[in-house]
């Protein structure tokens, strides 16, 4: 309607907002199901019965008096991630690594067991999830693989890969940058690098602003760089897909430098940043993923 | 666009009810559109209550009349037996004159009439031009305006002296009567002894100021007239009016209006007179008893007279008191504002706090005035944001925080509106019209969006909701649009349509647009 008006030619075929919500997810995405992927607990035991890779879950406390026995579980690892099912934005995310002597420590500090209670206890009443309460996962930490320290060596990369009915559409690499604070995603200042789905190689990098053929914090061009795991990564996410009643999903990987990639959240209302990322829009890549089959 | 079929059933079975509603109402209601536009009507009485004596006995007063500024209908005598009334011209005044042979009896006389009003602004030129010759009576001394008397000669000198413009002159005097205080005194007081006791009330004021307006050569004269209000009351007003460029300019040194008249200020009659006058001797009481008129702007005719025409309307709940017409007005703009956030929200773009939180706040702002109550707005949202940081990072459950941030906005409103009573400062009194619940929750979403998205997003988020409340405010103080609504409460299904079309729009927003401007192809017409 207003396109019209302004002249707007959108050959690319990109979305906004009121048409995801519109033509992608409501008639794509039952409301009933959405806990299944906003729940990380849920999500992953999901992805289990199907047999999908994703990090090994330790244990699962859903009560403040189960966090000793529990934790006990967790004492003989030497790292992982602290997570709440239902958290935000990477809220209530702790990462504990052993150092040489046994104590665990996180972001370069020694933490105690008191301290680390106090976050389960945290977690489980709900402090980052908006809620009464909520579960905490405890899971495996995921090493990246040397292909990402090739771009840029800090703070966890993952890709991002859009399905529509069991169909990858687009994808994209979302990176931290030295600005963003270990963060990856595209408005803290981390930067999305777009992916070319036949080749499975990365394209070109966007930072929010303008498009560069490298990292801002790397001068090597990455335009044209081969993805390892590619075709796995592409089938675990149409796994994913299939295992899921959501037909409208943006799917979250990482590759593990010991076990391959991993599928780390599924997210039913995934943003439209990635449009940007990949220079075309999701109408585009739809018309053009549906025409090629 | 292309609804489906179910979608667009419902729209135009929607439609088809309104128009309908709509049709019946209208054809009575078209034929009496009304271009005057007043902004205020009054219903006024004039009530006389008096004892006749052995000889003839009169009662005298001025009846208003027809110009730009007001209208008068509904005229009513009320009929009395051996009573005759006679309506008389008297220079540009009208005179109702009521005169009966009966006597020793109590008596009581009224005249009723309905007043519609609206303000007017005039411009004073700098420089005033030649006047046409005019009726030297308005440049003369007179027994209670003493313009040539030497006391009024040197105010007016020193007031005016180095003064080059006509404007700046009438400023000058209007500016030293205006701040002479104000004193409800009774008595006739001339322009000397206002000037001496240097207390006057409306009368003495505008005496002066004619008087001295006219020690200048400026041609001037007393109006009077009556300041309606919902209130019966004894008292008449009186202003200055002052012959600029062939027009009378109203000036009311009593309550500073410079060149301005009220929508209120009933106009009754030119010249230095008594509103009332009578037989002398005779026991006489009177009193002016006024009701406010619910106006349609646009129809010539009350709301009252509007419900007769078409029985569904909601004025008969405010007509038997059984809702507020603020609180009436209130609920059925509510779906309008939302109309509007949702607009902005879906088609522009724009991020708010809260859905419904710009039409609660343009409601405050409706009390607080816009620009107090934007100021207040944003110190609110920024104060409580503030302070409640610190208990953000105790690690506290998100509940019991909201309910320290409630206490801290309770406070921080009740404290500011008890330091603005005891320090005489109106502005801070305004702090408990906006809606407190509503309030806090966007100052505790404003302060988490500092920590989520720093800063700039957060403000950035504040100023559109700004924004926002500036396009709610000027669609909820139309008072077209009120009257429209509480006369066919059916435009409210019209909302109900357009938030179906509104639901169903896929383009992209306009910020959207911005957005994706390296994808999109741009042109310019």
């Amino acid at each position: 309607m207003w396109d019209k008006w302004f002249k707007i030619k959108n050959n690319l075929g990109v979305i906004g907002l009121n048409r995801r919500n519109l033509e992608l997810i409501y008639p794509h995405n039952q409301r009933k199901y959405y806990s299944l992927a906003d729940d990380k607990v849920k999500t992953k035991e999901l992805l289990q019965k199907h047999n999908i890779a994703c990090a090994e879950t330790f244990t699962v406390i859903t009560k403040v008096s189960e966090i000793k026995k529990k934790w006990a579980l967790c004492e003989g690892k030497e790292a992982l991630a602290i997570k709440p099912a239902n958290g935000c934005g990477g809220g209530g995310i702790k990462i504990l690594k052993k150092t040489a002597e046994g104590h665990w420590k996180s972001g370069g500090k020694i933490v105690n067991e008191t301290h680390i209670f106090q976050h389960i206890t945290s977690i489980v009443s709900g402090l980052y999830s908006m809620n009464s309460s909520d579960s905490c996962l405890i899971e495996e930490c995921i090493v990246p693989h040397p292909f990402f320290s090739e771009i840029y060596d800090e703070g966890v990369p993952d890709f991002r890969l859009i399905t529509l009915k069991e169909k990858p559409i687009m994808a994209m690499l979302r990176m931290p940058t030295s600005k963003s604070d270990g963060k990856a995603n595209l408005h803290q200042k981390g930067v999305g690098i777009g992916v070319d789905m036949k080749k499975g190689t990365l394209t070109q990098v966007y930072d929010g602003k303008k498009y560069r053929d490298h990292h801002p914090d790397n001068p090597n061009k990455i335009n044209g760089k081969p993805i390892p795991y590619w075709n796995t990564m592409v089938d675990l996410a149409i796994k994913t897909a299939e295992a899921f009643p959501l037909d409208y999903l943006g799917i979250d990987l990482v590759i593990d430098a010991a076990k391959g990639p991993q599928v780390m959240e599924v997210n039913v209302r995934p943003g439209l940043g990635i449009q940007l990322v990949n220079r075309c829009g999701l109408e585009r890549a739809i018309k053009l993923r549906y025409k090629s089959v | 666009m292309n609804p489906p079929f179910n979608v667009r059933t419902v729209i135009y079975g929607i439609l088809a009810l309104v128009l309908f509603s709509l049709g019946i109402k209208l054809i009575p209601i078209s034929e009496n559109l009304d271009d005057f536009f007043a902004e205020e009507m009054y219903q006024v009485s004039y009530k006389y209550f008096l004892k006749t004596e052995e000889q003839k006995t009169f009662v005298k007063t001025f009846l208003p009349k027809n110009n730009a500024h007001q209208r008068i209908r509904q005229e009513h005598f009320g009929k009395k037996p051996y009573w005759t009334f006679q309506r008389n011209a008297e220079g540009d005044n009208i005179k109702g004159l009521w005169f009966t042979g009966k006597d020793n009896s109590y008596e009581s006389l009224d005249y009723t009439f309905t007043f519609e009003g609206k303000a007017q602004t005039f411009q004073v030129p700098t420089t005033f031009g030649k006047p046409k010759p005019i009726d030297p009576k308005y440049l003369k001394e007179t027994k209670f305006i003493q313009s040539n008397h030497p006391k009024i000669a040197s105010i007016a000198n020193r007031l005016t002296k180095g003064l080059q413009t006509d404007r700046q002159k009438v400023k000058a005097i209007f500016d030293f009567v205006n701040k002479i205080p104000s004193a409800p005194i009774i008595n006739l007081t001339d322009a000397i002894t206002a000037l001496e006791q240097n207390r006057a009330s409306c009368n003495g004021k505008s005496r002066l100021l004619v008087a001295l307006a006219r020690n200048l050569g400026y041609p001037a004269r007393v109006h009077g007239g009556i300041i309606l209000e919902e209130i019966s009351k004894r008292t008449s007003h009186a202003w200055a009016e002052i012959h600029i460029n062939d027009k009378w300019i109203p000036f009311d040194p009593l309550n500073g209006h410079f060149a301005y008249l009220p929508s209120n200020y009933l106009e009754l009659y030119e010249g230095d007179e008594f509103l009332i006058s009578h037989t002398p001797g005779i026991q006489l009481d009177y009193i002016y008893e006024i009701h406010k008129q619910h106006k349609v702007p646009f129809l010539r005719m009350n709301a009252g007279e509007v419900s007769k025409i078409s029985p569904i309307s909601f004025w008969g709940l405010i007509e038997n008191k059984i809702i507020s017409a603020e609180a009436l007005l209130l609920l059925l703009m509510l779906p309008i504002g939302g109309l509007l956030v949702a607009f902005l929200r879906n088609v522009v773009g724009l991020r708010t706090f809260g859905v419904f939180l710009p039409v609660l706040i343009a409601f405050a702002l409706l009390e607080t005035g816009f620009s107090t109550g934007i100021l207040l707005f944003i110190i609110l949202i920024l104060l409580v944001g503030i302070i409640s940081r610190p208990f953000n990072n105790l690690g506290l459950l998100h509940t019991p925080k909201l309910v320290i941030s409630l206490t801290l906005m309770v406070l921080v409103m009740t404290v500011g509106s008890y330091l603005g009573s005891i320090y005489n400062v109106p502005w801070l009194t305004a702090l408990t019209f906006f809606p407190t619940i509503i309030l806090t929750i966007s100052a505790e979403r404003f302060s988490s969006l500092i920590v989520e998205d720093g800063f700039q997003k957060a403000t950035s988020t504040l100023f559109q909701t700004l924004i926002a409340v500036g396009f709610c405010y000027f669609l909820l103080s139309n008072n077209w649009l009120s009257s429209l609504l509480i006369l066919f409460p059916e435009v409210l299904m019209l909302v109900i349509v357009l938030s179906m079309i509104l639901g169903k729009y896929i383009g992209l927003r306009w910020t959207e647009i911005l957005r994706f401007k390296p994808l999109l192809n741009l042109k310019t017409a």
